[in-house]
């Protein structure tokens, strides 16, 4: 499975490519894939680093949440203040195995 | 990590095992639990110096001459000598280890005060990545000084100020700076703060904030000054503004997106500009966001902004610290309050302004439950340690360190009042700038200390006659070494007052401790070191 990865040395991976190809089953790695795409981060997500400390982000949020709160109290329209989370997967069956 | 605490046992697990992720220098840092500076030489022979500090890197030993002309730096290095004999750590020390030139080699001398002028012994901040030095010198100081030039009354004048931008490494002064008929609070360099290549210098005497920058080649340059004006060319806009007779619309100068609702002033003088009306007005926004009922906000208002009004305009700024390179952190207080430092009847205030978009984004009262939490959990940030300087993340405060906080908690629930402790612990805020030694003999996961009598911060303390304890954490009452700042035998005559100052090099087992009886020269200095 490895054979075509470049590396220093072809014959590192020799014990996981079988000499013989007539039988490869014995020598097959153990791979794992994802059941569930839950962990899948969402189309449209940008990483960036936060230019501010996290004591600047407290200030900064403790400011925010005197405006929001203000704003809630005008308004009754609960829209979540971050859409870029994924909601959680609520059926119960899901944390069955 | 390591099993044994023998050195050399630990020596061996550090070549096989590998320290838990982002832990390595806390690792590196247990062997400072084997070396510990154990052997005290009493009343060295020494020339009759102040002693500063240790720069922050290890590399200088900063001195001024008693005079408080001169700047002498040393450089640490270390004991050495031969011994023929047989079983020579047996021995008694050489005689040379009676000499402060043993373990200091000067490498230069250089005046820095002219005739008139003095050193400010307790000042000195260290721009690490360059090894640069910023030294202070002041004439002498008037009281009772005219209010003159925009000066507010009250606070004193001092006829010249210079701060001198020195290359520790051959003494050469780069740059200076003079601020004349000003006050800047040079003790312990409280007024001002350094933060990578920026400087604060806070001018009390005209209510600025002269921000500068030191640049690589050697220039202190002005980046800004704020307090009458926020941006940089906010004083060109107003006088050529000034120049036209009327001015139909005043609202548009100062650039603030949101309602501002202008305190219609008579006269030019009394037009208030800069951080105050920025901060006047965020308090009048935090108050009017509060009520959306119009009758209930005016109340609200009335009560609280219109009523402390003249006590908000009169509110002057006493420190500042930056809190990373675009943030300040503004203490405000009024002026009598300054003079007493009496926290209870002048509260002091803080605000956090952003110098880029000149906002203040949070003000808070010295009592703030809030703020105090953010102190609680967020003491490292307040330290602002800038990437540079890398020693100075490892410093034990109660936000880093399970002890410290355990201390702080304890002292916590001994106060009697809880706003009180609140205030007393904000009063520490803005932090001066590099108070703190990064000497891991002072990191609480290794020693435990008493912190009245010794403690990272520089400051003088009481001289105590007995030795003060340096007790390791990880193996409990197993003293690992003392320090005593006085003769050997004791003192003899207990009734004079006399201070105690404690020096330690960051990285070597090496200390200086310096005891001055008041009101006379007697100075003793001794030598900690590991033998």
């Amino acid at each position: 499975m490895f054979g075509s990865w470049p590396s220093f040395n072809p014959h590192y991976f020799s014990q996981l490519k079988p000499n013989d190809p007539s039988s490869p089953s014995r020598m097959t790695p153990i791979t794992y894939r994802p059941t569930h795409d839950r962990t899948l981060p969402p189309p449209d997500q940008v990483i960036g680093s936060e230019p501010k400390n996290i004591l600047l982000r407290h200030f900064y949020e403790h400011a925010e949440e005197k405006m929001r709160l203000k704003r809630r109290a005008s308004s009754d329209d609960l829209t979540p203040e971050r859409a870029s989370k994924l909601p959680r997967a609520s059926a119960p069956d899901a944390a069955s195995s | 990590m390591f099993r044994s605490n023998n050195v050399a046992a630990r020596i061996f697990d550090r070549q096989i095992s590998t320290p838990a992720p982002g832990t390595a220098v806390h690792c590196a840092r247990r062997f400072y639990e084997n070396i510990v500076p154990s052997h005290t030489i009493y009343d060295i022979e020494c020339p009759d110096l102040l002693f500063r500090k240790f720069s922050d890197d290890g590399q200088y030993l900063i001195t001024f001459s008693r005079n408080h002309q001169d700047l002498i730096v040393y450089r640490p290095t270390w004991l050495s000598f031969s011994c023929k004999e047989q079983d020579c750590y047996a021995h008694d020390l050489p005689s040379k280890a009676n000499k402060f030139e043993s373990y200091f080699t000067q490498l230069y001398s250089v005046t820095l005060a002219s005739s008139g002028e003095l050193i400010c012994k307790d000042f000195f901040l260290y721009a690490e990545n360059n090894q640069f030095g910023i030294f202070a010198t002041s004439a002498a100081q008037i009281q009772n000084a005219p209010a003159v030039g925009g000066a507010i009354q009250g606070i004193p004048s001092i006829e010249k100020i210079t701060f001198h931008l020195v290359r520790l490494a051959d003494g050469v002064v780069l740059d200076e700076r003079v601020f004349c008929n000003d006050y800047i609070n040079l003790t312990h360099s409280m007024g001002v703060f350094l933060y990578d290549d920026l400087l604060a210098i806070v001018s009390l005497r005209y209510q600025r904030i002269h921000i500068l920058q030191i640049r690589d080649s050697g220039n202190l340059v002005d980046v800004r000054a704020i307090g009458e004006y926020c941006r940089e060319d906010d004083e060109l806009f107003l006088n050529s503004s000034a120049q036209c007779s009327t001015i139909p619309d005043r609202n548009g100068t100062h650039n603030i997106g949101n309602e501002l609702h202008h305190i219609q002033h008579i006269s030019e003088a009394s037009f208030l500009s800069g951080l105050k009306q920025r901060l006047l007005s965020f308090i009048f926004r935090s108050i009017w966001n509060e009520e959306d009922d119009p009758t209930l906000r005016m109340q609200c208002l009335k009560k609280k902004f219109y009523y402390h009004f003249q006590d908000y305009v009169d509110l002057v700024i006493w420190k500042v610290q930056f809190l990373d390179r675009h943030h300040l952190l503004i203490k405000f207080g009024s002026v009598d309050g300054w003079v007493g430092r009496n926290t209870d009847s002048h509260p002091a205030f803080f605000a956090v302004y952003d110098m880029e978009t000149t906002e203040i984004i949070a003000f808070y009262q010295n009592s703030a439950d809030e703020l105090y939490s953010l102190f609680e959990l967020f003491s490292d940030h307040f330290h602002s340690s800038s990437k540079n300087s890398f020693y100075m993340n490892f410093i034990s405060t109660h936000s880093n360190n399970i002890h410290a906080l355990e201390q702080l908690k304890c002292n916590k629930n001994k106060a009697t009042s809880l706003p009180q402790f609140v205030k007393k612990m904000l009063a520490t805020l803005p932090f001066n700038c590099q108070s703190q030694s990064p000497s891991p003999y002072f990191d609480h996961s290794l020693f435990r200390y008493d912190e009245k009598l010794i403690s990272a911060t520089d400051r003088h303390r009481q001289y105590t006659d007995n030795p003060i304890k340096f007790i390791s954490r990880r193996q409990p009452n197993m003293l690992k070494f003392k320090i005593k700042s006085g003769p050997e035998a004791g003192s003899v005559d207990g009734r004079t007052k006399k201070i105690s100052s404690f020096l330690f090099h960051p990285i070597l087992p090496l200390a200086i401790s310096v005891q001055q009886t008041l009101f006379s020269q007697s100075v003793v200095v001794n030598i900690h070191f590991r033998r």
